[in-house]
């Protein structure tokens, strides 16, 4: 069997008396794109950070591809790509000249890194400005190049800690079309406050809130956890507010919410809602739809609805 | 295993030979100015100091400082920028080389400034005045340039390590180096103190470098005491700011 890209098991973190992480565990599989989700304060960076060997937990154990972060610091670091929040782009050097400088703290020869930085910049579509400081660059452009950076070593495992926040939509697209591309090639494992990107992305998503593990799977199967069933959208005519609280005492139906004219209706599964249909014989029904559950509804019933600082 | 601070160091002086020009112009301008008004401006007044010239007595000293101070402020600015403002030293940490490595390649760059810019404000003085010194007494006086530079950076990564605001790192110029400069005898001779307070002023690492530095220059005497006094004190900041950098790296 492979050695999983990322192995963590109980691993705790605290600052004083304040639990960042609290017996955490997960494994990542090679070649996949694994997201970490949660609210700000939930513990992802403090993760990213031990699992970079930035920082020390204070309890617990966790592995890259078999190496342990605490004693093997040096050849983990030889096997990361790290993409951090901030740029941290050097500024008075140019975008090849950033390229350089990392290719030479990797170890690597001129005549490899050479080469690997031409084909880099040109995939990235930044080689007409290689010769340009990075202050000139646009946001998409630096954080193409923050990319470009983590990806010159060749990595096996690549962190991406927030990769598009702050970015204009076509920016954010031409990032994730390029962690995509190479999918596959490399295990990913990304943080992200985007809901959506994590949808379009990932194969598995780890769901954390107050440094602990709170759901994990596929964005389906997280879905398929939370809702246990289906949810429709029922359009009445008139009397919304009757047929909701009608709808609430039937034994296959989870939640009922009732909004203007419309019955947003929870069911147990996709077979109880001939039930439902036969209940509502004879009111005004103007349309049932299928209503999807998106990674949002998942995330804000799992963390809960209030945005914390 | 310095492959890492080398690429750090060479980083630097590519920033370095970018900015010379302009950096070059305000390193000079300063002690320049300070000779010309009182080197020159006083010399009338002053007359002799310990058998030389006033501006004679100064040009060591002004050399000196403009070394130390050199190196002092491109490694606490330095450090302290690519920590909390740039975040590089995050990016550097991420790659396979330890942190000794970024810190032994601040030291260096610091270092190479104060050299460099000790050097030029020294040709500086060199061609708009007189006085010409031997290539022994030159050579002495690197024995205290070279380890006096290296001290001052090693103070200075130790700034820039532990102090987060840039308003501290501009007091702490302001209340310690600069004093400890300009009261190690470089405008004035030690003979001009208490005798009370003498022993304390001598055990300062600075009065070992202004005053030997000076002795070296002018006289050719290598005060082997003081060279010694230098070069300790700058191998004990050394391992202090190595030490000090590797304790915050791990919080």
């Amino acid at each position: 069997m492979a050695t999983a890209a990322i192995t963590i098991r109980g691993l705790t973190k605290c600052y004083g008396n304040l639990t960042a992480l609290d017996g955490f565990d997960l494994e990542v599989d090679q070649g996949t794109i694994f997201g970490l989700l949660g609210p700000n304060g939930a513990g992802k960076t403090t993760l990213i950070r031990i699992l970079t060997t930035l920082m020390r937990q204070t309890s617990g154990e966790s592995f890259i591809e078999g190496l342990d972060t605490r004693s093997s610091g040096r050849e983990i670091r030889r096997l990361i790509g790290v993409v951090p929040q901030e740029n941290s782009l050097d500024r008075y050097l140019t975008a090849r000249e950033n390229l350089e400088l990392h290719a030479r703290l990797h170890g690597m020869e001129p005549r490899h890194y050479r080469k690997r930085i031409d084909e880099l910049l040109d995939l990235m579509g930044l080689a007409d400005r290689q010769k340009d400081f990075p202050d000139t660059y646009s946001g998409g452009m630096q954080r193409r190049l923050v990319v470009t950076r983590a990806l010159l070593h060749e990595p096996h495992v690549l962190f991406l800690d927030e990769p598009t926040t702050g970015l204009d939509p076509q920016s954010r697209r031409a990032v994730w079309d390029y962690v995509k591309s190479i999918a596959g090639s490399m295990t990913i494992f990304l943080t992200t406050h985007y809901l959506e990107e994590a949808e379009q992305l990932c194969d598995r998503i780890a769901i954390m809130d107050h440094g602990k593990l709170i759901a994990l799977g596929s964005t389906q199967e997280l879905k398929d956890h939370l809702a246990g069933g289906t949810y429709y959208l029922i359009e009445f005519g008139e009397d919304a507010e009757r047929y909701g609280a009608l709808l609430r005492h039937m034994d296959c139906v989870r939640q009922a919410e009732v909004n203007g004219n419309s019955v947003c209706v929870g069911l147990e599964s996709w077979e109880c809602l001939s039930e439902v249909v036969t209940a509502l014989n004879g009111a005004p029904v103007r349309r049932i739809a299928l209503r999807e559950q998106t990674l949002e509804d998942v995330f804000i019933s799992l963390t809960g609805g209030k945005v914390r600082g | 295993m310095f492959k890492g601070a080398c690429a750090i160091w060479r980083r630097d002086m590519l920033v370095l030979r970018r900015s010379i020009f302009s950096e070059m112009a305000a390193v000079v301008a300063y002690p320049l100015t300070i000779y010309l008004a009182f080197g020159i401006g006083m010399k009338g007044y002053i007359g002799l100091v310990d058998g030389v010239p006033y501006s004679l007595f100064i040009a060591p000293g002004l050399i000196t400082m403009t070394a130390v101070n050199a190196a002092y402020s491109e490694s606490t600015w330095s450090l302290w920028f690519h920590r909390k403002v740039q975040f590089t030293i995050e990016s550097y940490r991420v790659t396979p080389i330890s942190v000794s490595e970024i810190v032994i390649a601040k030291i260096l760059s610091g270092f190479s400034h104060g050299v460099v810019k000790g050097l030029a404000v020294g040709l500086v003085i060199f061609i708009i005045t007189p006085f010409r010194f031997s290539p022994a007494h030159l050579l002495a006086y690197l024995a205290f340039l070279i380890p006096g530079s290296a001290l001052f950076s090693c103070a200075g990564v130790i700034c820039g390590t532990i102090m987060d605001k840039p308003e501290t790192i501009g007091r702490v110029e302001a209340i310690f180096i600069m004093p400890l400069i300009f009261m190690s005898g470089l405008f004035f001779p030690l003979s001009s103190y208490p005798a009370d307070v003498m022993p304390l002023v001598r055990a300062l690492p600075t009065t070992a470098l202004f005053e030997g530095a000076r002795h070296a220059l002018v006289s050719g005497v290598f005060p082997v005491d003081f060279a010694l006094q230098v070069a300790c004190t700058a191998m004990l900041t050394f391992g202090a700011a190595v030490w000090i950098f590797r304790l915050k790296m791990s919080e």
